[in-house]
């Protein structure tokens, strides 16, 4: 390593001297992240779920253009010649030049997640996972540059066949279309991308289970690196004047090739193509037993017909709890909680403007129809098919692939542990965090479903009388109650970190709070 | 004293073209050789060679006692080289650039003495972009002797300089054969070999035409002096065709121009033709013949002869 630090040390130096570089390795990561932001409705967690492809797309980059770029410009130059009169080997050259590489790549991913928390995207789930995926992504990328740096004649040369794999990579290779909005055959070419490993091996390191779940994605993403220098170390080339068209060794780009068509058929022979499916490369995967019998039994179902997940299941008030000991228990101080700024939910939405301010119900328990006239007003909430806290309708038709996942989370909810607390109130901002945080997380597939499912089974285990002061409760005390229930998600199939963001929480559960409520007093007439 | 550098049969084809054939020299420590050739000669792919950048279709090529094929990597240790089409990053320092190359090797010279050296000191921290053409000529020499290397390649180290700085390059190369290093030299300048080189030899279409001392190879060559003449008015061709030995005559209104062999008996030949036409000399010189003479003869000719004899 000793050997390699003056040229690193020299390579740093260059790189920032060039503000074509800085231009393409800063300033685009950065306004691919606030093109994503503004994409995503300018909001913090939905970075948090884009990660995957944001720090996908600034490797690709650096790997298909900067590093080829760099070496076949300094090639054509006459550089490297210079560097072949000297005693250093082509390893180590070519060494010193992707470790430099990997660095700036490094930083560059550094610089996009430090501006994404300063816009509000919570601290990423795991770290230490996140910049091993980082390292195996940027290896498997720099390696395809080495190979593209090699295959070029000139830089013109490297434009073009770096946008040839940049392009594909992006539309159809799960990089910058997800892969649930891809039609089925370009899930299966995506498939034979490195692209879509890159993207699940960094996202769940973002706000997955981390890269236990992520095992083949890393073998891909390590596979395909290694061939790819092995291919890029038989047809290396010092000179410019050594077409490529005129090297020996030039099935060796073979082994390359090859590496990316075996990881796409052990991906098809393991079932891992379709995304949604249990064990898939995306970031939702969905767990347990049942949501494969939902696949295979419900793909083509209606939400109403899906079979009730509570017909088995013990009475609600048989389940105990100990509000004590579980983490979703109201441990909020009072005291505290009247401190706090209440969210938009209350200030803006719901409560009737020339109301009543000073009177407010003392419990739950004291809440009347009269309460709700004077303090509620539910035509101004979100609408259901909006962005904000969507609820899906019983025509609507859910997708095949989320429609087992959906089952399994209608399944798993009379099991999970912050719903069984006995503070009817916790209970119920628990169940409603169940709702909010996939439509923080804007998981597009599921978010307008889960909030039925949530509804449907809290008027089953509450009962619509003790709703109904709940909700108004809840609504009108968005700051009280813990939070802690909504990192713990995975439970219920929705494998997703805590949100991070509690104001916006909070909010969007003070929504489906109302939102509920009017469907139980019949002033939202849900469709 | 064994040679520096010992080239025997060396061979290298580009598909159907030879353009190396059979090529053989030595060089020793404290001398200098220059290789002579028009463009196209032989004479870069030779040096290529012999650096490690081509692989030899035949020939054995031994720097330092090393076998270049075996034991590149010894050879490159012991080596400087300065090539044509050889660059650095545009964007780099000369300090950078000796810092960098410097750490290539298991023995190297500190920056900052190779700036002093090559008087780049105050270009030190300008970047390569900003360096004039004999300023980065200079440090291609520097970045030559980072090793402090024991054989120095030098493939036309002058071209495109001005005249001072080509000056100044070639005191340095003289200051480098004095420290007893060898030195291989390729220039189109032949006025430069002449005056820098100890034997040269002279490459056609692969193969070495003639090699030597430039003295002796221009004492035993069959270039002859040259006459120039401006008379008062013009003169009739056909008497100057009578001088003796005369050779490449050519009369354009008041200038002549030709070759004899023997300066005297010629000069007294063309007083007394000059006397019986009653024409008046305006001008008169005669150029003895130089190392340009006998590389054009030869050249021209493209006669084979590819051993170089040993120094003398």
């Amino acid at each position: 390593m000793n050997h390699l630090l003056p040229q690193l040390d020299v390579g740093f130096r260059l790189y920032f001297r060039n503000r074509m570089a800085l231009l393409y390795g800063y300033l685009f990561p950065t306004i691919f992240l606030v093109a994503f932001a503004v994409l995503y409705r300018h909001e913090s967690v939905p970075l948090l779920r884009h990660m995957g492809e944001l720090l996908t797309v600034t490797a690709l980059g650096g790997a298909c253009f900067g590093l080829p770029t760099t070496m076949v410009s300094e090639r054509e130059r006459g550089v490297w010649r210079r560097f072949r009169l000297a005693p250093v080997s082509n390893l180590r050259l070519v060494a010193g030049t992707v470790v430099t590489r990997y660095f700036l790549l490094l930083t560059a991913a550094a610089l996009q997640v430090a501006l994404a928390m300063g816009i509000g995207m919570p601290l990423p789930d795991h770290l230490f996972d996140l910049w091993l995926a980082f390292t195996f992504v940027s290896f498997a990328f720099l390696a395809l540059g080495l190979v593209i740096a090699m295959l070029a004649d000139n830089v013109p040369a490297v434009q073009a066949l770096g946008q040839c794999i940049f392009l594909p990579m992006l539309i159809i290779g799960g990089v910058a279309v997800r892969l649930e909005s891809l039609p089925v055959w370009a899930q299966h070419i995506s498939a034979f991308f490195p692209g879509r490993y890159a993207v699940e091996a960094i996202q769940v390191s973002v706000n997955g289970a981390g890269l236990a779940g992520a095992r083949f994605s890393l073998v891909a993403l390590l596979l395909i690196g290694v061939a790819g220098c092995l291919a890029a170390s038989r047809l290396f080339r010092w000179d410019a004047g050594e077409k490529f068209t005129c090297r020996k060794g030039k099935p060796w780009l073979a082994v390359a090739l090859a590496a990316w068509i075996a990881v796409g058929i052990l991906a098809e022979y393991t079932g891992r193509v379709p995304a949604g499916q249990p064990g898939t490369l995306q970031g939702a995967q969905v767990q347990g037993d049942s949501a494969a019998a939902g696949l295979d039994n419900g793909l083509d179902m209606e939400y109403g017909q899906m079979p009730d997940p509570f017909a088995s299941r013990p009475a609600p008030d048989t389940v105990s709890g100990d509000a004590a000991a579980d983490p979703g228990a109201d441990a909020a101080d009072p005291g505290d909680a009247a401190k706090r700024v209440a969210p938009n939910a209350r200030g803006n939405l719901s409560m009737e403007e020339g109301s009543d301010n000073d009177y407010m119900p003392a419990s739950w328990q004291d809440v009347t129809a009269r309460d709700i006239i004077r303090d509620l007003r539910f035509d101004r909430l979100p609408d259901d098919r909006g962005v904000i806290a969507p609820v899906a309708t019983k025509r609507d038709r859910i997708a095949p692939q989320p429609a087992g996942q959906l089952q399994c989370v209608r399944s798993s909810l009379g099991f999970w542990r912050p719903g069984r607390v006995s503070d009817p109130v916790q209970q119920t901002r628990n169940f409603l965090y169940v709702a909010a945080v996939p439509d923080m997380f804007q998981f597009e597939e599921l978010e307008r479903w889960v909030p039925l499912a949530v509804f449907d089974h809290l008027r089953y285990v509450v009962g619509d009388e003790r709703l109904v002061g709940i909700l108004y409760w809840i609504a009108t005390h968005p700051d009280e109650g813990n939070v802690s229930a909504a990192s713990q998600l995975p439970a219920v199939c929705l494998d997703m970190g805590g949100p991070g963001d509690e104001e916006t929480l909070r909010e969007r559960t003070a929504f489906y709070a109302l939102k509920l409520l009017g469907r139980i007093t019949g002033d939202i007439e849900a469709e | 004293m064994p040679a520096k550098v010992t080239i025997r049969d060396l061979r290298k084809n580009y598909g159907n073209v030879q353009a190396v054939r059979g090529v053989s020299f030595d060089v020793h420590a404290g001398e200098i050789l220059g290789l002579l050739g028009r463009n196209g000669a032989g004479k870069t792919t030779t040096l290529e060679c012999i650096l490690g950048l081509r692989q030899p279709d035949g020939g054995t090529i031994t720097v330092c006692g090393f076998d270049v094929r075996q034991r590149p990597r010894e050879v490159r240790q012991r080596i400087g080289a300065v090539l044509q089409d050889t660059a650095l990053q545009d964007k780099i320092t000369p300090r950078e650039a000796l810092y960098l190359f410097g750490s290539f090797y298991r023995n190297s010279t500190k920056p900052e003495a190779l700036l002093e050296r090559f008087s780049l000191a105050d270009k030190a921290d300008a970047a390569l972009g900003m360096l004039s053409g004999g300023q980065r000529q200079r440090l291609a020499l520097a970045l030559a002797f980072v090793n402090d290397p024991e054989v120095v390649f030098l493939d036309e180290p002058t071209a495109g300089l001005d005249p001072p700085a080509r000056r100044g390059l070639h005191t340095e190369i003289n200051m480098l054969k004095q420290q007893g290093r060898a030195i291989v030299l390729t220039t189109h300048y032949m006025d430069e070999a002449e005056k820098l080189c100890d034997r040269v030899a002279i490459i056609a279409r692969g193969q070495i035409l003639a090699a030597g001392p430039p003295r002796a190879l221009i004492a035993g060559s069959g270039a002859m002096p040259q006459f120039r003449l401006e008379t008062s008015h013009p003169i009739d061709a056909g008497r100057l065709e009578r001088l003796p030995g005369v050779q490449g005559l050519t009369c354009e209104g008041t200038q002549v121009r030709f070759r004899a062999p023997d300066i005297t008996p010629a000069l007294a030949e063309l007083v007394n033709v000059l006397d019986v036409e009653g024409v008046d000399v305006a001008a008169l010189g005669v150029e003895k013949a130089g190392l340009e003479d006998v590389f054009l003869e030869l050249t021209s000719a493209s006669q084979p002869g590819n051993v170089v004899p040993d120094r003398p």
